[in-house]
């Protein structure tokens, strides 16, 4: 009864949104205004049932109704009721369901938020909108129906992926990821819809920031949070591994974050139109790509769980999706060249065009290491993979080089700078950061890319707080506020900009504390019969004793623990252990983490014997990891208030307010 | 000239079309087996039945070796009617040796009750160390060993009936 529930709601939701699309396209090529109304109840009714399809497969999770495939495939009676109710996105076809249901949130939220206004953007916004949620819908129908049923019914399930039961995180990650994934099809509709209707102003950008913005804090938290549970969770000690599951989600991050800052360009001074529309159609693309490349099980990834038909249902999703938005893009070529600006070498545009083709070298760079394995399978048949070593050497510079942009940007002015100005904000920041290399190197860092990392950290830090206090001093000193005061008022009066600086703060700190913690990292893998002792750093580690026996939740699960007390600038015990999954060839990793604000001791259990309870233990001791963490949230919260809607003042907002005396009798008034 | 702009539109879809193509019909986690070519694995273990079996007992017959469980659900149920079939056809001059992959005989008979038992034997590889010689990476997998002992095929995930005829081929059966 459920699954069959969950089944109709599929196919109501199929026949809503390819009702929206038709709908939707014939309002856009002039019929009935109606017809964009009914269109827009049409996908808001295909969230609604698609939400009900989710509710049906978490009842039939959670009730462990094995007669339905999904569920015999990713769950067991003695699954407990959270994980068996997270299992929704445990795996492919249930993640599709999942997708929809944020996919067609995201469409409804923004068509009704934009009922009316914009009448020749939003049929093509919504027939766009609703033919991608099409897709899914389709694929849920013919290829990846999550509520297929099996015959004859199972007595158990194979149980939720091993890797998949052992960390919280799994309730986040996912959701966070797929949020930012879904959300950036909004800005490839509106793309689309300014190229459909020649309406390339600055209309759409405007529309659009904001759109983008939101699903892409999501996307940063999803790729933090991912790195975190692999940390946590897969006990090799790292957190990023360029495995192509990690590479398809920054990829379009990557063109994403491109696009933010091109968009401002493109907003202000006019002019590179068909370099934002290219980078809203890759974004999209690109999500679609990484989805692909992960979920078909055509790249090997840890993510690839299942082989299935859903593959060349994708591939051609994808082409569809290519062809028919650079066969528009190109056919709008003409009206897109040309009607920018024009500014000077040295100015803010040269820096955020730098940006951006940084930002693309970045994405084919990634995307070129992603696709080599699959070229030289195809050309040679060789297998081969492409390591983390090579994505380091050929990202590592770029992303140095974003960093310098990221605090030589902001100081820049737009039009032209004078060489003065220039020399004048950047002479201190650099001092600064001569001298704090200056410090790491006497205190023991020698890798050179940490040291610059380090150096350009403090150079860019050193311009942003140079640019706040600037403007708040002006504000402290014209209005008689107190600096805090001032700050935050100068913050919260054109927050897209002061949020702005807060999201490259956060950055930095990631990149300071990623620099670190790789360059002065420190393992050992030592093998300890029960009593004795070793040292990793300033910590010593004495090994307890073994321990094997079930897990209290769930007694087919047998764990393996080597208990350790350990002593240092941390003190405490800890248990690190292999987990025997029923369903699992091998034994899933439970690292021990203890975390301080200067450096993670970090346990894996390797090898054990239980004869004589002598155990082979994995000790790390990374710097500054959690720092990362802090970062990202930093990130987050920043973006958040970038994006928060301004109080709509009475004011003008002033981008340069410490060149510009008269912001204080406009903002006074 | 104006027209050659649309010559963009194939540049940029065609070759990532067909790079993604390829990637089908190909399961990149898959490693070839060093076994192959090798002389199998030998063994004695007891069966679900109670008996006991040997590769000595098999001498000078070919036969394939299948790992499975029971919760290995659906690849295991979906691949078990193909080995009845081909130890219905073939029995006469193939052994099929069924292995439990960490599995408990209980749930093993109650599958076999379930889904049919085609009346081959099941070794109960209770320490996995057969799975270990034959370096299985997860069921279901199936070795499939010739007249003189020697391992010629691996199926690594589900067999199918036309990929058991090929694999059998290999090692003189069906021909």
């Amino acid at each position: 009864m459920i699954p069959s529930i969950g089944h109709a709601s599929i196919l109501v939701g199929l026949g809503l949104t390819v009702y929206a699309a038709a709908a939707y396209l014939l309002a856009a090529r002039g019929g009935d205004p109606r017809l964009a109304v009914s269109g827009r109840r049409a996908v808001i009714g295909s969230f609604v049932a698609v939400a009900i399809g989710c509710f049906a497969m978490v009842i039939s999770l959670v009730s462990h109704d094995f007669s339905v495939r999904y569920v015999a495939e990713n769950n067991a009676s003695t699954t407990p009721p959270f994980i068996s109710a997270i299992s929704l996105w445990a795996a492919l076809e249930g993640s599709i369901l999942f997708w929809a249901l944020l996919a067609t949130g995201w469409a409804s939220l923004v068509l009704h938020r934009y009922r009316d206004r914009y009448r020749q953007l939003m049929p093509w916004v919504g027939a766009t909108l609703a033919t991608v949620n099409a897709f899914f819908f389709a694929v849920m129908t013919w290829p990846g129906n999550p509520f297929a049923l099996t015959s004859p019914v199972a007595a158990q399930g194979s149980g939720p992926n091993a890797l998949l039961q052992n960390h919280p995180f799994m309730a986040l990650h996912p959701p966070l990821l797929y949020l930012g994934y879904t959300g950036l099809a909004v800005p490839f509709a509106f793309g689309i819809a300014a190229l459909a209707t020649k309406r390339l102003d600055e209309e759409w950008l405007r529309i659009v920031r904001r759109w983008t913005l939101i699903p892409w804090t999501f996307l940063t938290l999803g790729i933090v949070a991912g790195a975190w549970w692999s940390y946590e969770v897969l006990g090799w000690g790292g957190y990023w591994a360029w495995d192509p599951v990690e590479n398809a989600a920054l990829l379009p991050w990557l063109t994403a974050t491109a696009f933010v800052h091109s968009a401002m360009v493109a907003e202000r001074r006019g002019g590179l139109k068909i370099w934002t529309s290219a980078l809203v159609i890759a974004t999209f693309v690109l999500t679609l790509v990484g989805t692909f490349l992960t979920r078909s099980g055509v790249v090997a990834s840890v993510h690839s769980f299942t082989q299935s038909a859903i593959g060349p249902w994708f591939l051609a999703g994808i082409l569809v999706a290519l062809v028919g938005s650079l066969t528009l893009l190109v056919w709008r070529l003409p009206e897109l060249i040309g009607g920018g600006r024009p500014s000077g070498t040295v100015s803010r545009e040269s820096a955020f065009m730098l940006n951006n083709v940084l930002f693309l070298g970045l994405t084919f760079a990634v995307l070129f290491g992603t696709l080599l394995p699959l070229f030289i399978a195809a050309t040679s048949g060789d297998t081969i993979s492409v390591g983390a070593p090579w994505f380091n050497t050929v990202t590592v510079p770029i992303f140095v080089a974003l960093l310098f942009l990221m605090g030589v940007g902001p100081a820049l002015p737009w039009g032209t700078a004078s060489w003065g100005t220039t020399r004048e904000r950047f002479t201190v920041p650099l001092v600064l950061a001569v001298l704090a290399v200056a410090a790491a190197l006497g205190v023991g860092l020698r890798d050179a890319s940490s040291l610059v990392t380090m150096g350009l950290a403090v150079f860019v830090g050193g311009i942003m707080v140079d640019e706040v206090m600037r403007g708040a001093r002006v504000r402290a000193r014209t209005r008689g506020e107190d600096p805090a005061t001032a700050t935050w008022r100068l913050a919260t009066r054109n927050r897209r900009r002061y949020g702005g600086y807060a999201v490259h703060l956060g950055v930095l700190v990631m990149a300071v504390s990623v620099a670190i913690s790789s360059g002065l990292a420190s393992d050992r893998t030592v093998t300890l019969a029960p009593g004795e002792t070793s040292t990793i750093g300033a910590y010593e580690i004495r090994h307890d004793r073994l321990v094997v026996e079930p897990l209290a939740s769930d007694e087919r699960v047998i764990e393996t623990r080597a208990e350790v007390t350990y002593s240092g600038p941390q003190n405490g015990s800890l248990g690190t252990a292999l987990r025997d999954y029923p369903n699992s060839p091998t034994a899933i990793a439970t690292p021990a983490v203890r975390t301080s604000l200067a450096e993670d001791l970090y346990v894996t259990l390797l090898a054990s014997d239980t004869a004589t309870g002598t155990v082979t233990l994995h000790l790390f001791v990374n710097p500054l990891v959690v720092w990362i963490w802090i970062g990202g949230a930093i990130v987050g919260v920043a973006a958040v208030f970038a994006i928060w809607p301004e109080r709509k003042a009475r004011s003008v907002t002033v981008e340069q307010p410490q060149r510009a005396p008269s912001v204080t009798s406009v903002e006074g008034a | 000239m104006r027209h050659l702009r649309w010559l963009l539109v194939p540049i940029i879809v065609v070759p990532l079309a067909l790079l993604l193509l390829s990637g089908f019909g190909r399961d990149p986690r898959e490693i070839a087996s060093p076994l192959i070519g090798q002389p199998a694995p030998t063994w004695t273990f007891t069966t679900l039945d109670g008996d006991t079996l040997s590769t000595d007992e098999l001498a000078g017959r070919p036969y394939l070796v299948n790992f499975w469980a029971s919760w290995c659900i659906p690849a295991c149920v979906d691949e078990h009617p193909v080995l009845a079939s081909a130890f219905e056809r073939h029995g006469d001059e193939l052994t099929v040796v069924g292995v439990l992959y960490q599995d408990s005989p209980a749930d093993a008979e109650a599958f076999l009750a379930r889904y049919g038992d085609a009346g081959y034997g099941h070794l109960i590889d209770e320490s996995g160390r057969l799975a270990i010689d034959y370096g299985v990476t997860g069921p279901p997998e199936t070795f499939f060993v010739d007249a003189d002992g020697i391992v010629r095929a691996r199926q690594w995930g589900p067999l199918t009936d036309a990929l058991v005829d090929e694999r059998l081929a290999s090692i003189g059966i069906g021909r």
